[in-house]
């Protein structure tokens, strides 16, 4: 064949395109897998058991539950090591960047929904990660949290284009 | 401390440490949950440069987290204090109360830019100082709410 060079650079390019792709995807698929099954070990899926630790009045009568220090804790730790060890490098295994939030400085929109988010979990202990991974086990309601979620984090594009909307005029 | 138990939440802790780790290694992406959710819900959002499957990995993760729980579930139906199990766990308060904690939730999260996850695990990982303060305001704001409703 006249045109077999291009031919199999093209082919070849594409196998290796999609075969990227693809790891990329099974990254994603591992990393959920162990995200939702670390929820579940960890017992963060049970809302009351989040609740007992946020209970810090409970603290002096001996019914404080810390448990959830040693999720977050056991969680840095390990993220922390990746972040070190990735320091030095300019892109990941199957992406040509890393991608870190374009934010840095601490502003109203940080505060306010932190404050909001902060009243929505105290009152449910419920935080995004466990409302998708209780999907496996749909407790009663729990598809009217999930809905209201996501209908709040759509509300909350326009909130955070008319936070940004004030700031530029002012 | 008669509900602690330190064994299953610090390996179920490491576990989500690994997952964000692998994430972050593999595809130079932060597991912040309410922020993969945020991405693929309307309105559109503009697509990251060079990125590939810009919403189907978001989906793949999120599939994969009720999948990954399941199967934690089958393979260790009794851990923790008293034979915790997944069908065991219950929503508390009214739906009344518990659509308006989901609506904060959600809105919380996505004007805030991250929740337990994003902020409180890969943020403060990365030494984010607006992470930090993110971590702070939620955990204080929550425990004041759970000590003024009484709900425990």
């Amino acid at each position: 064949m006249s045109n077999s060079i291009t031919h199999d650079n093209v082919t070849h390019d594409n196998v290796s395109s999609s075969v990227t792709n693809l790891a990329y995807l099974a990254v994603a698929v591992l990393s959920g897998g162990l995200f939702g099954a670390g929820l579940y070990i960890s017992q963060m899926i049970d809302p009351l058991k989040v609740l007992r630790f946020l209970d810090f009045g409970a603290i002096s009568q001996n019914g404080w539950d810390p448990s959830l220090a040693l999720v977050i804790i056991g969680a840095i730790a390990v993220m922390m090591v990746s972040v070190l060890l990735t320091k030095s490098r300019s892109a990941p295994l199957f992406d040509k960047q890393f991608h870190l939030p374009a934010l840095k400085q601490i502003d109203r929109p940080l505060i306010i929904g932190a404050v909001l988010f902060g009243i929505g979990w105290g009152m449910s202990g419920i935080c995004p990660g466990p409302a998708i991974t209780l999907v496996a086990f749909m407790p009663e309601n729990l598809l009217i949290f999930l809905g209201l979620m996501f209908l709040g984090s759509f509300l909350g594009t326009y909130v955070q284009k008319w936070f940004a909307n004030g700031d530029a005029i002012a | 401390m008669e509900y602690f138990t330190p064994v299953s939440s610090l390996i179920g802790g490491l576990m989500i440490g690994l997952a964000s780790a692998i994430l972050w290694v593999g595809n130079g992406r932060i597991a912040g949950i309410s922020g993969i959710f945020g991405q693929i819900l309307p309105p559109p959002k503009n697509p990251a440069k060079n990125s590939p499957n810009p919403i189907m990995w978001r989906v793949l993760f999120l599939v994969s987290m009720i999948i990954g729980g399941f199967i934690a579930s089958v393979l260790l139906p009794n851990i923790g204090v008293g034979g915790f199990g997944g069908d065991a766990v219950q929503l508390i308060g009214n739906p009344l109360w518990i659509a308006s904690a989901g609506l904060l939730v959600g809105l919380g999260t996505k004007i805030g830019n991250g929740c337990t996850s994003g902020h409180g695990v890969s943020g403060l990982a990365r030494f984010s100082l607006r992470s930090l303060v993110a971590v702070l305001v939620f955990f204080a704001t929550a425990a004041i709410i759970v000590a003024v409703t009484g709900i425990v």
